[in-house]
Formats: structure tokens, C-alpha cells, sequence
């Protein structure tokens, strides 16, 4: 129906193949990754921001390019769950990981609750309502000082420890990127799971979906719960690398740098998230000193190309070469 | 909430965010979409105008007019080469057209950054006069300005909307396309006319903030927001619902802060939002549409 609508499934055969190809590759591009990175504290950086977006535009995925629901609060979750990692570690003795888990919960209960409230409007509303969220959280988190720091936000969180082990920093780096990878995975898997199928026919045709006996108001209202909490994880590790928080870490030009990440990647796969992820850091980060700012113009003028040239993204582009790949060779054979 | 300076101060923002509503409105009305994009309209038209009066010497009539028809072309464009494209490869659905305009919204930002450079600049204004004092009241020279042009502007949209041909026909094709579409009316040119009026109006909206506040190029990013935000409480059934909206959210941001302190402000707005969409989805101002 629409050009970057999910395409249906190819046969299952294939499928299950490529579930173990794909993260094999990916498991492999990281390990290069990390021995490209040793030694330069600015490249691990870099790797970090690429796992950063690359968990917030995973949290987009599913109720963004799956559900079709643009939320606009996925700034405020990332602050959450950034928070909640902060506040456990400098302020309680607990362990860290409950950080992680409080806040994946607190998001998904906050989209939840906007999503009710907004359940029986068109999307537009649902924007709306989380723009506003996402907005007003600032200045919550610069009041709220004695929880949160106020405008000094939370510093001095002490580097995270693996059952005391004070492990070096390219290991807990190669730890987020296998977290992104499994996350990826996991989307990846849902997307072509029955409850995907479900999920992205509502996209497309809600009144066949809701025929079918499935509301499609609590599909959505699940979608973005869970959206929420993947995105929340993308806070809570760019504080456990950063060491630290302030309310102005996370603003609204990441979200919608994030609408784009999908986009440039290819939607027609989790694993565009990553790529596209990829290409934004590069773009945005990793620019000569010359260039410094340009890199979002690039970007923004590559998005309007790949809208306009060739919306299935860079997926698209490497799958249409594969098959002509292979028809090529089908040809040489006979 | 007595002190009349601070409610002359609601009026000058309110027309401000009103006439970026209006704006915003005349593209919905057009293309059914939000165009995230009118706020860079507004900055680069201000941030042209200063930057070719200071930097390029130009006089200040001909740097204010070529603001203009930067924002007015902008907004053509956006019109023909991005939208209309964009909706014709993926049908009516909202979101692709919405990604697309967000990424024109970050291409003018940058674009402005690059040409006309990234420190705040002043805004011109062609004749300056005043300020005056009326007993407690101190009255600007471009609070009138902007104050009377707004007014003016709405005054000839509604009459526009009303009374004119290609009005009238853009209600028609904002009431219902396919209909429109059907019986043979011109909807792109119709569409590409409201784009260019909403260019029109927030590069005139800009020129007239600009004095007040300089201007950046990331100003862009944060008109967006508070147009949007004005049109979501007016509502979109009247022409004059944008002001309205405007003024509302004006008073918010200046008497929010007394009374709320910095929490002020957009909680404000969330809550007032909240309770629009919980009870009165439309907004202020809604028509119903016989089909």
C-alpha cells in the first residue's frame, strides 16, 4: 500500500537462515569495530553514541515503522532510564542493574499513561501530547533538584563493575554492542513473528485487524510500551560510559535526528536501526573540524534523497544488489 | 495578573505564535499534514534580513523584502519538490510526508547556519519609532508593528477564505480531497498556493519577532514548537481559531512563570493539552463537516 510499508514475509526456510546469518555478521562487524577502537578513547566514544542511537531508533521501530504511531517522548525516556541508573548508583547502595530495570518499567508506564490519554484520537494527537511530555520534562528534572541535581544534573557516577571486577573499558564497551546486537535480534524476531504480522498489518489495514478481533487501541498503546522501555536502555548505557547526566543530554533534536536513523538504515529490518545508526554518528561526530555542523545538513539532504530516490533505505539497495547478484549468476550457470 | 504591561506583552507574543499558527493551518488545510517546517520560514526570513542589512549592506527595504522572498520560495519548494514527491511515492499516509518535512526543517536550519553564519543576529525593522509611555505602560515601536500586522493578516485571510475563488476552493479541498479531486477542482495548484501564502506568513511573522528577540538559526526549531502548540489549543474550524490559540498560550508563558516558577510554563501547556484532548479533542474553534 504504501512504498515503505513491510513487505511480506519471505518463505520461512529462508528466514530461519538468515536469523543466524545476519547476527553472525553483525557479531563479527563488532569485534572489528572494537579492534578499531582500542587504544582511542575518541573512537570508543564514538561506538558508544552508535549504540546510544542505535537503541533509540530500535525503541522507534516497533511502534514507529511497525505500528505506524509517532511518538515524539522517546528524549524523555532515554532521560529516564539514564536517570534512574544515575540515582541508584550515587544515591543508593543497590546494584546498578535495578537502575536498568527501573527504568525501561517508569517509561513504559509513561507511555502508556499518554497513550490512554490520547487512545481515541488520530495520531496526530499522540505527537502532540508527547512533544508537550517531552518538553515540560526538562524543567521537571532542573526542579526536582534534590532527586535529580537540578541544572548540574548527576556527575561522579562511578564506571560500572562486573560482580566487582573493574573491567577495562573496551570490555564493557563490546558488552553494549552485544546488547545492541541482541536487541536488534529481538525486534528483528518480532517483526517477523506472528504478533509483528499483526503489528504491521494494523499499520496498514487497522479495520481488517480489528475484524479480526484484536484492539487495535491496546496493540498501539503495547507497541509504544515497549518502545519506550528499549529506548530507556539507551540512556541508561550512555550513562554507564559518560559517568554522567544533566537535563540538557538528552533534547528533543534527538528525536527527531532519530526519525531519521530507520529511514537512512532501510525500514524493512531492525538491522537498519544499526546501520542507519552508523551513518548518523559519522555524520554528526565523526566530521573533520571543517565540516563541523554540515553534518547535519548532509544528513538532512540525504533523507530527502533517500525519500525521494529510493525509500526502502540502504537495505533496500544491498538486498535489490543481491538479487541481481544472483539472477547474474543463475544466468552464467545455465 | 493586573499589571497591564505584562498583559500588552501577551498580546505582542500572542500575535507572534498566532500568526505561525495561521501559517501551519493554511498548509493542513492544504496538504493535511503538519509542515514542521514554518518555523525555519520565519528564522530564515529574519536571519536573511539581518544578515544581508549588516553583513552585505544591503537597505534595509530590500533586505526585509528579500527575507521574504527567501521564506516564500523555501516554502514552494518544499511544496513542489518534497511533499507533492514524497505523497505521490507513498500514497496520503501521513508519516512519510511528516519524516520528509522534519528533514527540510533541519536542511534550512543548517542551510541558514551555513550562509548566513551561526551567531544571533539583531532584527531589522524599516522605520523605528517610539517606544512611548502611557502612565505604567511602556509601548514599543514594533509591539504596535507587530500587534496591527497581525490583525491586518487575519482580517484579509478570513476575508480571503470567504470571499475569494481560490479560498473558497481551498476549503473545499481541506473538507475533503478525494471530493475535490473528483469533481475536477485544481487541488495542486490550490495546495501549492496555500504553501506559498503560509511561507508568506511566517516570513512576515519572523520579520516582526525578529526585533524583539534577534534571531538564530536555531530559532527555527522552537517557533516550530510554539506554533504547533498554539494551533493544537485554537484549534483548526476558524480562521481566527489560530490567534486565539496564540493568545492563549501567550498569557501561559508570561504569567505561568509568577505563579509556577520555572515548572511553569510547559507543564502548563501538557496540562492544558491534556485536558483539550481528553475533553474537547477539536480545540476552541471546530466545524463539522456535512458529507
Amino acid at each position: 500500500m504504501t512504498s515503505i510499508a513491510p513487505t511480506l514475509d519471505a518463505p520461512r526456510r529462508r528466514t530461519a537462515q538468515r536469523q543466524f546469518i545476519v547476527p553472525l555478521a553483525a557479531v563479527a562487524i563488532a569485534a572489528l569495530a572494537l579492534s578499531w577502537a582500542s587504544g582511542s578513547g575518541f573512537r570508543q566514544d564514538l561506538l558508544v553514541m552508535v549504540a546510544v542511537y542505535a537503541l533509540i531508533a530500535l525503541g522507534m521501530y516497533i511502534p514507529f515503522v511497525m505500528a505506524g504511531s509517532m511518538s515524539m517522548a522517546y528524549a524523555a525516556y532515554a532521560a529516564i532510564g539514564a536517570y534512574s541508573v544515575a540515582i541508584v548508583t550515587t544515591e543508593t547502595s543497590l546494584p546498578p542493574l535495578l537502575g536498568w530495570l527501573i527504568g525501561p518499567l517508569i517509561s513504559a508506564a509513561v507511555a502508556v499513561v499518554l497513550s490512554l490519554l490520547t487512545r481515541r484520537l488520530s495520531g496526530f494527537y499522540l505527537a502532540a501530547v508527547t512533544l508537550l511530555f517531552s518538553l515540560a520534562f526538562e524543567p521537571w528534572l532542573i526542579e526536582l533538584e534534590p532527586i535529580t541535581g537540578g541544572s548540574a544534573g548527576i556527575g561522579g557516577i562511578p564506571s560500572p563493575t562486573i560482580f566487582g571486577w573493574e573491567a577495562p573499558r573496551i570490555v564493557l564497551i563490546a558488552i553494549a554492542l552485544a546488547l545492541v546486537i541482541v536487541v536488534a535480534t529481538l525486534v528483528e524476531r518480532i517483526r517477523t513473528g506472528a504478533w509483528g504480522v499483526t503489528v504491521r498489518t494494523m499499520r496498514d489495514v487497522p479495520s481488517a485487524v480489528e475484524a479480526m478481533g484484536t484492539r487495535t487501541t491496546t496493540l498501539t498503546t503495547v507497541t509504544l510500551a515497549i518502545g519506550a522501555a528499549v529506548a530507556s536502555l539507551a540512556g541508561a548505557l550512555f550513562v554507564s560510559f559518560m559517568l554522567s547526566i544533566t537535563p540538557e543530554t538528552f533534547t528533543l533534536s534527538i528525536v527527531f535526528m532519530a526519525l531519521f536513523v530507520p529511514l537512512i538504515g532501510g525500514q524493512a529490518s531492525a538491522w537498519g536501526c544499526v546501520i542507519g545508526a552508523i551513518i548518523v554518528i559519522q555524520l554528526t561526530a565523526n566530521m573533520p573540524s571543517e565540516f563541523e555542523g554540515s553534518g547535519q545538513l548532509v544528513l538532512a539532504l540525504g533523507v530527502l534523497l533517500i525519500l525521494l530516490v529510493a525509500p526502502a533505505g540502504l537495505i533496500g539497495y544491498a538486498k535489490a544488489f543481491i538479487a541481481w547478484l544472483k539472477r547474474s549468476v543463475r544466468k552464467a550457470r545455465s | 495578573m493586573t499589571d497591564p504591561q505584562l498583559w500588552l506583552s501577551v498580546l505582542e507574543i500572542g500575535s507572534f505564535f498566532g500568526l505561525i499558527a495561521l501559517a501551519y493551518q493554511l498548509t493542513l488545510i492544504g496538504a493535511g499534514f503538519f509542515n514542521f517546517a514554518i518555523g525555519p520560514y520565519a528564522m530564515v526570513a529574519a536571519l536573511g534580513a539581518s544578515w544581508l542589512t549588516i553583513e552585505a549592506k544591503i537597505p534595509v527595504v530590500i533586505s526585509l523584502l528579500l527575507g521574504l522572498l527567501i521564506a516564500v520560495v523555501v516554502s514552494g519548494l518544499t511544496e513542489l519538490l518534497v511533499v507533492r514527491q514524497v505523497q505521490k511515492r507513498s500514497g496520503s499516509g501521513e508519516l512519510p510526508a511528516l519524516v520528509a518535512v522534519t528533514a527540510v526543517l533541519f536542511i534550512v536550519q543548517q542551510g541558514a547556519g551555513t550562509v548566513f553564519g551561526r551567531p544571533a543576529l539583531p532584527g531589522q525593522m524599516l522605520v523605528s519609532f517610539g517606544p512611548w509611555q502611557f502612565g505604567e505602560i511602556y509601548l514599543a515601536g514594533t509591539t504596535v508593528v507587530l500587534v496591527a500586522s497581525t490583525a491586518v493578516i487575519f482580517l484579509l485571510v478570513s476575508l480571503w477564505m470567504k470571499l475569494s475563488r481560490t479560498g473558497r476552493l481551498l476549503r473545499a479541498v481541506g473538507d475533503n480531497r478525494s471530493a475535490a479531486t473528483l469533481l475536477g477542482l485544481p487541488v495542486g495548484r490550490i495546495r501549492l498556493v496555500a504553501f506559498l501564502l503560509a511561507g508568506l506568513i511566517a516570513g512576515i511573522a519572523g520579520l516582526l519577532y525578529a526585533p524583539k528577540t534577534g534571531v538564530a538559526f536555531t530559532s527555527g526549531l522552537s517557533w516550530t514548537l510554539v506554533g504547533f502548540l498554539a494551533l493544537v489549543i485554537g484549534g483548526t474550524g476558524r480562521t481566527w481559531a489560530p490567534l486565539v490559540g496564540g493568545l492563549v498560550l501567550g498569557a501561559i508563558q508570561v504569567f505561568a512563570p509568577f505563579y509556577f516558577g520555572s515548572f511553569g510554563p510547559t507543564t502548563m501547556v501538557l496540562l492544558i493539552a491534556l485536558l483539550f484532548f481528553a475533553f474537547r479533542p477539536q480545540g476552541l474553534f471546530s466545524t463539522r463537516v456535512r458529507i
